[in-house]
């Protein structure tokens, strides 16, 4: 504190005199850096998409997945530090676990979702922890349908028709804005999803990335999966169509 | 295995469920012993854990009344969670979870009967050692040893609400005549989606039986 | 270096230590005092009526001739202890406080199933180890209320109860006695008699009759209600005449009299 700062931001214990907590708004920004992860929820499921940027060109394709399966109907993916997201997976997994070994059936979404809310709001209390640095996007079908929340750093979680998070938010949140969520299916969702993370991606500073989609709807027999090899390369089929038109449209305009 | 303590107040029973299209009868005698000595002679074995769900008790009377409290506790929690009603199978579970984990201190077996939105009415039995069984209908109890041959002959699937309720007055009846440790009244509870309806039987009313 | 000394603090078991060379050489071990007891509880018109005897025994000595078992919960409620005296006076005294704050915090008076619960799951997680079966009577809010706790933590509500080694003697009087709608001069003569029972024909029960009224607004406390045991005048005097035992000589013993008074000048 001998130089800059007002000492307001050194801990989780501490409020500024404003009355923010510092700490949790440097965990968002840790998300914020992330590459981009979306959650589309429509008429008959569920879909999520991760850009996932890739540091180097001698990584394996398709290892190190950021969408995780937390129990066999509930998929999470997340924006943020992939350390703290297997701390939260492995957390989820365990929740869905004891709740089913009480209750005998698969845990509700809105309960994961506030017992994960619990959890990561417990790490913005004390002093002697760090908050989560991590966005998790939940998606499941459970017996009231179509599943879709977002559980922030802070500990908030909310329920969603379509929510972005990472460094493409905006773009994708845009994007999702101008969709007709109700009316969508799944097949059309994914096209979508693949669609606004590479308008989302940002060439300019991250070169490579792999795009990641996954579902539960009737088609998964409403367990989370990863969508089949085929329905990836249409939607990134579709995904760069859309994105080559774009380009021609803007090119038309500088004419 | 656990064993009653001595001194300890047993629920020497005939306790009965079975389930119709749109809910469940249940039944029980209304006799607690101490030993020789008849403790209470109109208990109600039939006990609330939720608006439609009952559990009907038998052994140890301390243990089931335990246990009964602690599922009634968890059932108002998972209420107020999820904002809706549980479902037996969901009252059932708690009680096994609790039955199996303390198995070595407890004398309590019971069966979860109720009626419930997504299953309408059903019946779980939850034995001695802690299992879960579903089941169309469930005797238990130390009276239901006489009367699994008459329960097995008389019981259809199928069976109407009135047609059930014959089925348990008749049951129970044969069950206390016979079993020392039975006796009192049979009490009856019809659960379904308007409500539940309780009936006494006395002792001077049971069905019709051969007497010598 | 100081000496080791030998720490006082935590628990002796110099007594279990005791009963077991006791029981090692087949000896008796000593027993707890118990209260063979009589107990009653019967609901009213206008509210509760509880009642008991005053015997407290060892073993076939008896301990106590004129002992209280009609313990205080709470303003509004009462409560009879039979079994090992030493347990129904703790756990009621226990509980009684943890009603008290619990009024405290709730600015109500207690009511009765708050306190049959705290009695039953106290007593339950005890196993049976805490002897004490209990007749607990009260009025709160919801009416009149009568419970009977057994010591292993299984309740029963019943209009009419009893209890304790003279239970199936005072029973008797009330399967033969007892109708809803009791007036209060009925229903304390009817716990009178099912006490009675149990003194006069059960040999854990005797002395005296205590009772208590509790109704909406009001609690009367009757210490020895019926006096049936009083020791009435012997019919002869066993005074012996003085000088009736010879003696063959005397001896002057000194008194604090004869001290040499206190030079006080």
């Amino acid at each position: 504190m001998t130089s800059i700062g007002t000492g307001y931001d050194l801990s989780v214990s501490t409020y500024s005199p404003d009355g923010r907590v510092f700490q949790v708004e440097y965990a968002q920004k840790a998300v914020d850096n992330s590459g981009t992860a979306i959650g589309l929820r429509v008429k008959d499921g569920v879909v999520l998409a991760v850009e996932k940027i890739k540091h180097s060109r001698l990584l394996v394709p398709n290892s190190n997945k950021r969408i995780m399966t937390a129990d066999k109907n509930i998929g999470i993916a997340t924006a943020g530090w992939m350390s703290d997201t297997r701390h939260l997976v492995k957390r989820a997994r365990d929740e869905a676990h004891s709740y089913n070994s009480v209750y005998k059936s698969s845990i509700p979404a809105k309960i994961i979702a506030e017992r994960m809310g619990m959890y990561v709001q417990a790490y913005t209390l004390y002093s002697a922890v760090r908050p989560f640095g991590v966005s998790t996007i939940l998606a499941s079908i459970d017996k009231d349908g179509p599943q879709l929340y977002m559980i922030e750093p802070s500990g908030q979680y909310v329920g969603y028709r379509g929510c972005a998070a990472g460094k493409g938010k905006q773009v994708a949140k845009t994007e999702i804005e101008k969709l007709n969520l109700e009316e969508l299916t799944v097949r059309e969702a994914v096209k979508e999803a693949a669609r606004i993370i590479y308008a989302a991606h940002d060439d300019a500073k991250d070169k490579l990335f792999e795009l990641e989609l996954s579902w539960v709807c009737e088609e998964s027999n409403r367990l989370h999966a990863h969508v089949p090899q085929s329905v990836l390369d249409e939607a990134i089929e579709y995904a760069e169509r859309a994105l080559d038109d774009d380009d021609d449209e803007m090119e038309e305009d500088d004419e | 295995m656990a064993a009653l303590k001595p001194g300890e107040v047993d629920l020497g029973t005939t306790i009965m469920a079975v389930s119709f299209d749109g809910g469940v009868v249940i039944g029980a005698d209304s006799r607690t012993s101490t030993g020789t000595y008849v403790a209470n002679r109109v208990t109600d074995k039939l006990t609330k854990v939720d608006e439609r769900i009952y559990c009907c008790r038998s052994g140890s009377a301390a243990d089931t009344q335990a246990v009964a409290d602690i599922v009634k506790y968890h059932l108002d929690l998972y209420s107020a969670e999820h904002g809706e009603m549980p479902t037996v199978k969901v009252a059932s579970s708690l009680f096994q979870e609790l039955c199996y984990h303390n198995k070595n201190n407890l004398m309590a077996s019971i069966i979860v009967a109720g009626w419930d939105k997504q299953n309408g009415g059903s019946v779980y039995e939850v034995p001695l050692g802690g299992s879960l069984h579903k089941r169309d209908f469930s005797i238990a109890g130390s009276g239901s040893s006489y009367i699994y041959g008459y329960c097995d002959k008389v019981f259809r699937p199928n069976m109407s609400k009135e047609e059930c309720i014959e089925f348990v007055k008749n049951s129970v009846g044969l069950a206390i005549t016979r079993d020392g440790s039975s006796g009192g009244v049979i009490r009856i509870a019809v659960i379904t989606e308007d409500g539940v309806e309780r009936q006494v039987v006395y002792g001077n009313q049971l069905p019709l039986q051969y007497t010598g | 270096m100081a000496p080791l000394l030998e720490p006082n603090a935590g628990f002796k078991f110099d007594n279990a230590k005791r009963n077991q060379l006791l029981s090692d050489k087949g000896y008796m071990v000593p027993t707890a005092t118990k209260t063979g007891t009589t107990i009653v509880g019967l609901i009213y018109k206008d509210g509760v009526v509880l009642g008991a005897d005053t015997r407290a025994t060892n073993g076939s000595i008896v301990a106590d001739k004129n002992c209280r078992k009609i313990h205080y919960l709470a303003p509004n409620m009462y409560c009879c202890g039979a079994g090992t005296a030493a347990d129904t006076d703790f756990t009621t005294s226990m509980i009684s406080s943890q009603l008290a704050l619990h009024s405290l915090n709730t600015g109500r008076d207690a009511r009765v199933v708050t306190a049959m619960t705290m009695l039953k799951q106290y007593l339950f997680r005890y196993q049976g180890h805490i002897g004490a079966a209990l007749v607990l009577g009260g009025y709160d809010v919801m009416g009149p209320h009568l419970f009977t706790i057994y010591p292993h933590g299984s309740t029963d509500k019943l209009p009419y109860v009893t209890m304790g080694s003279g239970s199936l003697a005072a029973m008797s009087v009330f399967e033969s006695s007892w109708r809803p709608e009791l007036s209060r001069e009925e229903a304390v003569e009817m716990v009178k008699d099912a006490i009675e029972a149990g003194i006069f024909n059960d040999l854990g029960s005797g002395s005296n009759v205590d009772v208590c009224i509790i109704t909406k607004d009001n609690v009367e406390y009757i210490r020895g209600y019926s006096q049936p045991n009083e020791r009435v005048p012997k019919e002869q005097s066993y005074r012996f005449a003085p000088g009736t035992t010879e003696f063959i000589a005397t001896a002057p013993a000194a008194t604090a009299n004869d001290a040499a008074a206190m030079d006080v000048s």
